[in-house]
């Protein structure tokens, strides 16, 4: 071996040629070129130089002692497979059909028959050294990008999956065809207790279909954060997925609620699968089909589809997927299919492990087929989710109620009246939960707050505004025939108003909030009210009047008056520092 | 899979996907309908011969609404099969656009 002096920057060349005098040669050729060149005498020595030197072009002669050309370029294309493309030319004087297929058929790149003029030499070399160029450019920007990307999905991983809630106890499925997910799972605990969950499939997959995952998870969270209902959370998003993504990106989504004070399920549908019932034996009680475009669609959502309630037990179970469950191909190109993924989730419930089963089945299924679209499921138990309203009950009762008896007027309040149609459209309880945390800033006891004037609220609604009997809800079915009603009367309100002041009076040791609600209703049996007894045993089973009860347990003194059409609660807390 | 044009007198449009509807025909879906600027032009989806369809596939569908809705001009699906219209019914879409059976 020597090596013959050329431009220090320029590119290697690796010249394998038994003759002295044809290294000799394409060495000249190759320095006025602009490369350094490096030869081997026969192709166990080439291929020891290229794995010392790792050339970027080898000019490789066939017939050597040791070890031939076609061998020592086999060798060489074997251990550069990962690595740039080092083109390799073959040198001869063999000008048969046979000696050019070889060559290629032994990774050459290229072949050039003696003799040759040294213009057509300097030509190939520089054609080859072009596209050679191009691959490299090609893969540089390939790594690049693929570094791009896993930091993105990284940031984006961090953003939206780990600040899901309840990991522990909701299942969840996902397997991304691409690097980025176009599916997307979200989980979210309300102040009151109740825990919505979405499971959404935005339009392909890859980046692209990510872009809206991040508005969408902030979205999603600050609202059910704040105590919007889902239907409000539902309306945001499809907005604001209309306007952010262009006419073809768009989000097919089942989003869900679940309320473990109504003992109910809401379910929205807007483009995926059947969202899943399932009771504890994996009976499918319900099927809920898609009955909304997919979010994003269209600039507002149908007027005439609502959310979806249903009445559940302790042990039932929601299953939503996306569709690249149902359609996973096997080799045979058949889809998994509706039966199939009954049959595996049934299995699941059965087994407690929905989201392992439904996974391993169709893994099973589609064998080594490559996965075409995102797969995911989230699999969410009914019961068990912890009562709002049991959480800082201890800390109220030690409170001296005395010294409050002077404090007469309060440091602010918060005055709402909402009439006729406003009534169906807003809710003004997360309004009043901002407005009170942008004065007094965060605090546990917001959430009991937060549930005593929804349950105010919605009393003041449902049987004063709406004029809706309670006695409706007796029954699981009677509950969404309930809903039901109150939806038709909500969209022909027109007359009628609810009047909401909040005060708020700060103490040595806590606070106290009072919380006025009046509405414009005929009243009902209020001294009935004003005299049961806090959390009766028997009433717990019952399905009506639960929010009355709930709010009795949460607040210190709650008293209608007016013949039932103003309800006053007052709410007191102790601060934190206080109570140790 | 391909797609192809019929284009008949005046206003109307037939555009025919055959086999696999999704995002590799994208260019050419678009560039089926984009140059016709007319106003009130009629297009007929015909998806009879579409074995299926993905959701690239409905994003491109409502990128052809867009259009034609700019154009005061009209759009009907026509004769999906089963399988076909079980996915546009899942995204709902009958309740956006005429689907011919």
């Amino acid at each position: 071996m020597s090596l013959l002096s050329g431009h220090k920057q320029g590119k290697l060349a690796l010249v394998v040629d038994d003759s002295a005098t044809q290294r000799k040669v394409l060495s000249v050729l190759l320095i006025e070129e602009g490369y350094r060149v490096i030869t081997a005498e026969d192709g166990a020595r080439g291929v020891a130089l290229y794995i010392q030197q790792q050339p970027d072009l080898v000019l490789m002669d066939i017939s050597m002692p040791v070890m031939n050309g076609y061998q020592a370029a086999r060798k060489i294309k074997s251990l550069s497979l990962k690595n740039n493309l080092c083109p390799l030319i073959f040198i001869t004087s063999m000008d048969t059909d046979e000696s050019f297929i070889e060559s290629i058929d032994a990774g050459g790149d290229g072949i050039l028959v003696r003799p040759f003029s040294p213009e057509v030499f300097k030509a190939k070399i520089k054609s080859i050294q072009r596209i050679s160029d191009l691959y490299s450019q090609v893969k540089r920007l390939q790594q690049q990008q693929q570094k791009d990307a896993e930091l993105a999905e990284q940031l984006m991983f961090g953003v939206i999956e780990t600040r899901n809630y309840a990991l522990d106890k909701i299942g969840i499925i996902k397997k991304a065809a691409a690097l980025f997910s176009g599916d997307i799972q979200l989980t979210a605990l309300s102040p009151n207790g109740d825990v919505n969950v979405l499971l959404g499939d935005f339009t392909g997959h890859g980046l692209r279909s990510s872009i809206g995952a991040i508005p969408l998870a902030e979205t999603f969270r600050a609202m059910t954060k704040k105590g919007f209902s889902l239907a409000e959370i539902i309306t945001q998003v499809n907005q604001q997925l209309y306007h952010l993504l262009p006419a073809d990106l768009f989000l097919a989504a089942g989003v869900v609620t679940i309320s473990n004070h109504d003992q109910s399920v809401y379910v929205f549908n807007a483009g995926l699968p059947d969202t899943y019932l399932f009771d504890h034996q994996g009976k499918i009680k319900k099927k809920i089909s898609s009955f909304h475009p997919p979010l994003g669609v269209l600039s507002n959502l149908l007027t005439d589809v609502s959310v979806k309630v249903l009445s559940i037990e302790q042990n039932d179970r929601i299953v939503l997927i996306s569709d690249g469950i149902i359609e996973a191909r096997n080799e045979q190109g058949e889809m998994f299919g509706y039966q199939r993924f009954e049959d595996a989730a049934i299995q699941g419930v059965n087994g407690h492990s929905v989201s392992q089963t439904v996974l391993r089945q169709v893994e099973l299924f589609c064998q080594q087929m490559p996965q075409e679209d995102d797969i995911s499921l989230i699999d969410l138990p009914c019961g068990g989710w912890q009562q709002s309203f049991a959480v800082n009950q201890q800390n109220m009762q030690p409170l001296k109620v005395s010294d409050t008896q002077n404090n007469a007027i309060p440091a602010w309040h918060w005055d709402l009246n909402l009439t006729g149609k406003r009534l169906a459209k807003i809710n003004p309880v997360p309004l009043a939960m901002n407005y009170i945390q942008e004065l007094e800033g965060h605090g546990d006891h917001w959430q009991s707050l937060f549930t005593i004037l929804t349950e105010l609220y919605m009393n003041a609604l449902d049987h004063g505004v709406l004029r809706l009997s309670s006695g409706l809800k007796s029954s699981p079915e009677g509950f969404a025939q309930y809903f039901s009603e109150r939806e038709k009367r909500l969209k022909h309100l027109t007359l009628g108003f609810i009047h909401i002041v909040i005060q708020y009076y700060p103490l040595s040791n806590g606070g106290k909030i009072v919380v006025k609600v009046k509405d414009s209703g005929d009243g009902f049996d209020f001294p009935v009210l004003n005299t049961m007894p806090k959390q009766g045993v028997a009433h717990q089973q019952q399905l009506s009047g639960r929010g009355i009860e709930l709010v009795q347990q949460l607040c210190q003194d709650l008293q209608f008056s007016e013949h039932g059409t103003l309800a006053k609660a007052s709410f007191f807390w102790q601060n934190q520092q206080d109570k140790n | 899979m391909s797609l192809q044009i019929e284009e008949f007198a005046g206003n109307n449009v037939t555009i025919a996907i055959e086999d696999r509807f999704d995002f590799s025909l994208h260019q050419q879906f678009r560039e089926a309908y984009i140059h016709r600027t007319e106003q009130g032009v009629n297009v007929i989806l015909d998806l009879s011969k579409t074995s299926y369809m993905d959701s690239s596939a409905l994003g491109m569908i409502l990128l052809l609404k867009d259009h034609i809705e700019q154009l005061s001009g009209t759009l009907k699906l026509v004769n999906p099969s089963d399988a076909v219209y079980k996915v546009l019914e899942i995204a709902q879409f009958q309740r956006l656009m005429t689907i011919e059976r």
